[in-house]
């Protein structure tokens, strides 16, 4: 730049200041409208749920206010309430740790393919398709007594008890049904990133003599671990929240063996018009997601590696 | 004189003009109900013509959702003032719902109208505290419904209305063999049974009580069909446990099972053998108390226009409108009078049909329920299973429904 243009610059007259430089008011008025949605349908409704969570509300009465009763209630009357969390931690540990292993494995089998890549992921991502009421309840025909699962369990000689009616296999039906249906999302991410790491890290450590397990374990792993960070914290969610396969299969039971936090919520709130009451349930919930959430974010840093 | 008659005359005029603008007004009344199909729809959009065609100021806009989500959104409706003029209700959920209705019975009284043409039990039902809510359209008794085919194979003679309990469980027993089973049953049939024994599971106050020896040894009979006589198949805490016996009923893997008679319509094209109807098994030194249930209409009390909505819901309610939806074979009509036309077109297939249902409805006595009902049959649907499945007795799940109903 010569001098005289650095001089020319210092002579224009100074422009008005605008708060936000053009580019960011248009996307500032494109941003408008979701953000209103959110206010409107997120925001709002979760502020009203927590100062809910405060009141005695029966839906068809006016809300009356009881300050913590319903937290005191929850962690020191109830009798179901340790039952239900026990339940929703358990569902999320197993339901997490078996969709990663799953999802992963298929992931690198389909990656190692040479043909029908294609296929096998449709195949795969196909059960996210279809509406988890309505495939819970095909489940529910499978798996209810004297139906195909305790017909090939018998047929197998595994001596198992029918799912559904036992307190302890009714929650592994749960898993097994939900991770049927959403195990394909997971799949086709890791897929993509899997497709993503460099060829010619992976030919170099085979010319150094690396197998496919430690090629596996110390290239691909590290380098698609910002996916896996990712689809961990996504499922750790999702699974704390699960609701639809419990709604459609077993309604919590048998006894409270299935009963977890999110469906207790719609219990509470649409059956026996405890809004109030539902409300302090959801706001332990995401107690709950956001502690785990941050818990993640702060491992992170010990496993996921980023391409700086 | 002139003058006289043309004052008349303009008098008459305008008075005609003016009572023309009054009628005219139209009146808008909105009307929600569940559908569970196009006909059903339509059969209730016909309804709603019917009071327009009787009152031509009265135009009734009718909304309808699935029977499922109709209870999910009406408090949610209640709670955003958004309830219609009209709201249908069924008497089960009358308890939890009555808040949100107009009381009847000063109207009733005023315009003389005729209550004890209904079944009184359905009156019962619609009723809280001796105050009717809603007017009923139809009424129905739990019945149990047999293949008949597999009776006559096993040898066993057809019921008769007023049978036994004895008599039910030898024929259970003779029934299951080669994989199938005598009788199908929910964990909501508890409460149906129960009634019909004569048990009392619910207080003269009002109140759940589970923990009786009454409502105990109801719970211990019911449990043992299939955790000792074997005779029922387990069923598990799903959504509608009612289907999956009904389908097994229907595929012809369980002999007998207990429904009302809303289900006859479907089942006759899914069923590829003889049905029979019967009543539900009496305690043998006992009568019968066969408790019904049914739905109708009432007038919100967020309502603007409450008369013309009591208007209209003696139209939807009229021997005419219940003469229309028994030829439908829509609904068990709720005026007694009209009741053999429905026997004649729905029920005209069944063996024993009509009277099975004639003896119930003349044993018929009031659901016993709490205003927490919803909550009670959930816990049933979830504790009942496992004793089913023989790893609970009937004192222990009934003492954990207690407990937990009344959180």
């Amino acid at each position: 730049m010569s001098e005289s243009a650095v001089a020319e610059i210092g002579l224009r007259p100074a422009q008005p200041r605008r708060l936000l430089k053009p580019e960011t008011q248009t996307a500032m008025l494109f941003l408008l409208p979701s953000f209103l949605g959110f206010m409107i349908f997120m925001a709002l409704p979760i502020l009203a749920s927590l100062a809910l969570s405060f009141t005695n509300w029966q839906l068809l009465t006016t809300p009356s206010f009881v300050g913590f009763q319903n937290y005191i209630k929850l962690f020191t009357v109830d009798p179901a309430f340790y039952t239900i969390l026990g339940n929703t931690l358990f569902f999320a540990v197993e339901y997490l740790a078996v969709n990663i292993i799953v999802s992963l494995t298929l992931a690198v089998w389909i990656s190692s393919l040479k043909r029908g890549k294609a296929i096998f992921r449709v195949i795969f991502f196909l059960p996210t398709f279809t509406p988890t009421i309505a495939a819970s309840v095909v489940w529910l025909l499978i798996f209810t007594p004297d139906g195909l699962a305790d017909s090939v369990i018998r047929w197998l000689g595994l001596g198992l008890p029918n799912f559904l009616l036992s307190s302890s296999w009714a929650m592994q039906a749960v898993v097994l049904v939900t991770l049927w249906a959403n195990v394909g999302y997971n799949v086709v991410m890791f897929n993509a990133a899997l497709d993503l790491v460099p060829k010619h890290y992976l030919e170099a450590a085979m010319i150094d003599g690396a197998g496919p397990w430690r090629r596996f374990w110390r290239i691909r792993l590290p380098l698609i671990s910002p996916t896996v960070f990712f689809a961990t914290v996504m499922t750790a969610i999702t699974s704390l929240q699960v609701f639809d396969e419990i709604f459609a299969m077993t309604r919590g039971g048998p006894g409270s063996a299935t009963a977890t936090l999110g469906f207790a919520i719609y219990q509470k709130g649409f059956t026996n018009f405890q809004m109030g009451y539902a409300s302090a349930l959801a706001w332990v919930m995401f107690v709950m997601i956001m502690g785990l959430t941050i818990l993640q974010f702060h491992m992170q840093r010990k496993w996921v590696h980023y391409d700086d | 004189m002139k003058v006289l008659k043309k004052t008349l005359l303009l008098a008459a005029i305008g008075g005609s003009l003016f009572a023309t603008a009054a009628s005219a007004e139209q009146i808008n009344l909105t009307w929600q109900m569940w559908s569970g199909s196009d006909a059903d729809t339509k059969g209730w959009q016909h309804l709603a013509e019917m009071v327009t065609a009787k009152y031509p100021d009265i135009k009734v806009t009718l909304t309808t959702t699935g029977w499922v989500d109709y209870w999910t959104r009406l408090p949610v409706l209640a709670a955003s003032g958004q309830l219609a003029d009209i709201v249908s209700m069924q008497s089960l959920r009358m308890p939890n719902f009555y808040s949100l209705l107009e009381p009847l019975n000063d109207r009733i009284a005023a315009d003389k109208f005729d209550v004890g043409a209904f079944t009184p039990s359905i009156i019962g039902g619609m009723s809280v505290d001796k105050q009717l809510y809603g007017l009923p359209y139809d009424v129905g008794p739990w019945v149990i419904y047999y293949n008949q085919d597999a009776l006559e194979a096993a040898g066993i003679p057809l019921p008769k209305p007023g049978w036994t309990l004895a008599e039910f469980t030898d024929a259970a027993k003779k029934l299951t063999k080669d994989g199938k089973y005598g009788f199908g049953i929910t964990p909501q049939n508890y409460s149906v049974l129960a009634s019909a024994w004569g048990d009392k599971y619910v207080n003269d106050s009002g109140e759940l009580d589970l923990t009786n020896q009454s409502a105990i040894g109801a719970a211990d009979r019911v449990i043992g069909f299939a955790a000792k006589d074997k005779i029922a198949p387990l069923v598990p805490s799903s959504a509608d446990a009612g289907t999956v016996i009904q389908g097994r009923f229907n595929s012809g893997n369980v002999a007998m099972y207990i429904d009302g008679p809303w289900s006859i319509i479907g089942m006759k094209d899914k069923a590829r053998f003889k049905i029979g109807l019967t009543t539900l098994p009496r305690e043998n030194d006992k009568d019968l108390a066969a408790v019904t249930a049914g739905s109708g209409f009432g007038i919100a009390t967020t309502s603007k226009n409450k008369d013309a909505a009591w208007k209209a819901i003696q139209v939807l309610t009229s021997p005419e409108a219940l003469q229309y939806l028994a030829e439908q074979g829509r609904a068990l009509p709720a005026r007694t009078a009209s009741q053999s036309s429905w026997y004649k077109v729905a029920a005209k297939d069944i063996t024993n049909g009509g009277e099975a249902l004639d003896y119930s409805l003349a044993h018929s006595v009031p659901y016993a329920i709490t205003n927490n009902w919803a909550a009670v049959e959930n816990l049933f649907n979830q504790y009942f299973p496992p004793a089913f499945g023989g790893s609970a007795d009937a004192k222990q799940t009934m003492e954990t429904i207690q407990s937990l109903a009344q959180q």
